[in-house]
């Protein structure tokens, strides 16, 4: 009965989330998860350390299968297909859901390659195109004029704020449907948080983006859906403005309000 | 405060103590060279690298060790080194957890430290025996069984420095993890898998051991891998024995040649390492 009362919310909802939990050996980090991203929408997911924001995230593009002894029980859809099933081809999903981490991460390797490697994991493009590629990622993540000179420098030479970039831009590259932002600004000042929080406005006109902050006015600032989380269990889901103004919990309105956390 | 003096006393005491120490250690050292240098640069000439080794009481060169030497080390690192790697991208990379990265690892500690007349003996059961005789590709394979441990143990340290977030960076633009090990764990590692090769080279390099029970040595020119051939180190140990004169001085010579070759190597190894490109 319920799945017919959802039908018009799940339509809108590019990956859905239901009763999920998780494992790290016996400890579980996530009870019973259950919610849904927007398609073409920020959902921020906010908590304290250790309430399992980034495992939520890293459960999305099975990032966690790196890893022995981590596992999850549940069902998420992306578009409706369950990316757990344990056939799934991981690389696939992952070129659909890019992540971005909280350290910025360039590969050792020139920042136009940093940015054409992943596209040549997929396409076969001639030069010129490729050129052409690498210059409307940059460009797509407010990097270009301050590399265009330089593209065949090292990407480690780079400052914190624009290499967080250049991995913005290497994901954007591929074109994912899905950008997982795993506190992506937690290393940066803020003149480069400010550019990446544009960025990420910028980017929900193409992309799904959910994204991890401790940071409340950015959660404020970027997302349209909230999340917080406690101790592994999502302890309220809904539009970023409700939760923030009139959160329907105690824990909620306590931790948006800095009385802990 | 009256502790004070009798502390300062008892660290200058302890201090004065290891310096001698670290001194008496370097001293020594620095007697082996200088000796070397000073008998082996007088035989240093033009001749030492284009002639023969040279039957007693006549003049020569050290020609045919120094390019048995080159050939056996080449081919022996060009035999050991891919296998070490390969081995040590298995534990740091695919087999991290596994029960069996566990006790590879505890045999290639074995291995690392394993005397090499022991190796030498090994291959001369396993190559020399079986073909008859003495040989230059067998005395590679020992080399190569020397090459193994230090290149795989290098190879291991240096992909566990590159930090796993990179390694997850690589993953989620979802490259397969061979693609992640050679694009982005080996880029990231390069400088310190060639200081492992480099090191290896070094150490096998000196090795005499394990050579005179399988390439044993040969007096005359010889490139044939087959048939036995000769190296630096067999006819400096052959030489230094003699009651010659001129081979005495050959092995003084052969004895420096190393140890330039051996220096020459650990001073690069120590400059590309500090260096590094693992961040």
């Amino acid at each position: 009965m319920n799945a017919i009362v959802h039908a018009d919310l799940d339509a809108a909802s590019k990956i859905q989330v239901k009763e999920l939990n998780f494992y790290y050996g016996a400890s579980k980090a996530l009870k019973g998860i259950t919610l849904a991203l927007k398609a073409n929408k920020a959902t921020a997911f906010i908590g304290p350390s250790g309430c399992g924001k980034s495992t939520l995230l890293r459960v999305l593009n099975r990032m966690y299968d790196l890893y022995p002894n981590q596992r999850a029980e549940g069902e998420v859809l992306l578009d409706g297909q369950n990316i757990l099933r344990p056939d799934l081809d991981l690389n696939l999903l992952r070129a659909r859901v890019g992540m971005v981490f909280q350290k910025p991460t360039p590969f050792p390797m020139s920042i136009y390659d940093n940015i054409a490697f992943g596209i040549r994991l997929y396409e076969k493009l001639p030069k010129t195109e490729l050129d052409g590629r690498v210059e409307s990622a940059l460009r797509r993540s407010a990097l270009w004029d301050e590399v265009k000179d330089k593209l065949s420098s090292s990407g480690l030479g780079l400052s914190g704020g624009q290499q967080q970039r250049l991995c913005i831009a290497r994901t954007v590259a591929i074109s994912p449907e899905v950008i997982l932002l795993d506190e992506p600004c937690s290393a940066l000042d803020p003149i480069s948080t400010a550019k990446i929080e544009e960025l990420i406005d910028e980017l929900t006109d193409d992309y799904t983006i959910a994204i991890v902050t401790h940071n409340m006015q950015q959660a404020a600032r970027v997302s349209q859906f909230t999340a917080f989380m406690y101790l592994g269990e999502l302890i309220e889901f809904g539009e970023t403005d409700r939760v923030f103004t009139s959160p329907h919990e105690k824990r909620t309105q306590d931790y948006v309000t800095g009385r802990f956390g | 405060m009256s502790f004070y003096p009798a502390r300062r006393r008892r660290n200058s005491l302890w201090m004065s103590l290891s310096t001698a120490a670290a001194a008496l250690g370097l001293g020594w050292l620095l007697l082996i060279l200088g000796v070397l240098v000073w008998k082996g640069l007088g035989g240093l000439s033009f001749a030492a690298f284009t002639q023969m080794t040279p039957p007693p009481g006549s003049d020569g060169g050290l020609l045919n060790a120094i390019v048995g030497s080159l050939m056996m080390t080449v081919i022996g690192v060009a035999i050991g080194a891919p296998l070490g790697m390969l081995a040590g991208t298995y534990l740091a990379e695919y087999g991290r957890y596994s029960g069996l990265a566990f006790i590879v690892r505890f045999i290639n500690d074995i291995l690392l430290s394993a005397p090499s007349i022991v190796i030498g003996l090994f291959i001369y059961q396993v190559v020399v025996a079986p073909m008859g005789h003495f040989s230059g590709i067998a005395g590679a394979i020992a080399l190569a069984v020397l090459v193994i441990p230090v290149v795989l143990r290098t190879t291991e340290d240096m992909l566990n420095l590159v930090p796993n977030t990179l390694r997850e960076a690589g993953s989620a633009l979802g490259m397969p993890r061979s693609l992640v090990i050679q694009k982005i764990g080996y880029r990231a590692a390069r400088t310190g898998l060639l200081t492992g090769v480099l090191l290896a080279i070094a150490r096998v390099s000196g090795e005499t051991a394990p050579l005179l029970f399988t390439a044993l040595n040969n007096q005359f020119w010889s490139v044939n891998l087959n048939a036995p051939m000769s190296s630096l180190p067999a006819v400096i140990f052959q030489f230094a024995l003699s009651p010659y004169k001129e081979w005495q001085q050959l092995a003084w010579t052969g004895a420096l040649i190393i140890t330039l070759a051996v220096l020459a190597l650990s001073v690069t190894a120590r400059m590309l390492a500090s260096r590094g490109t693992v961040k």
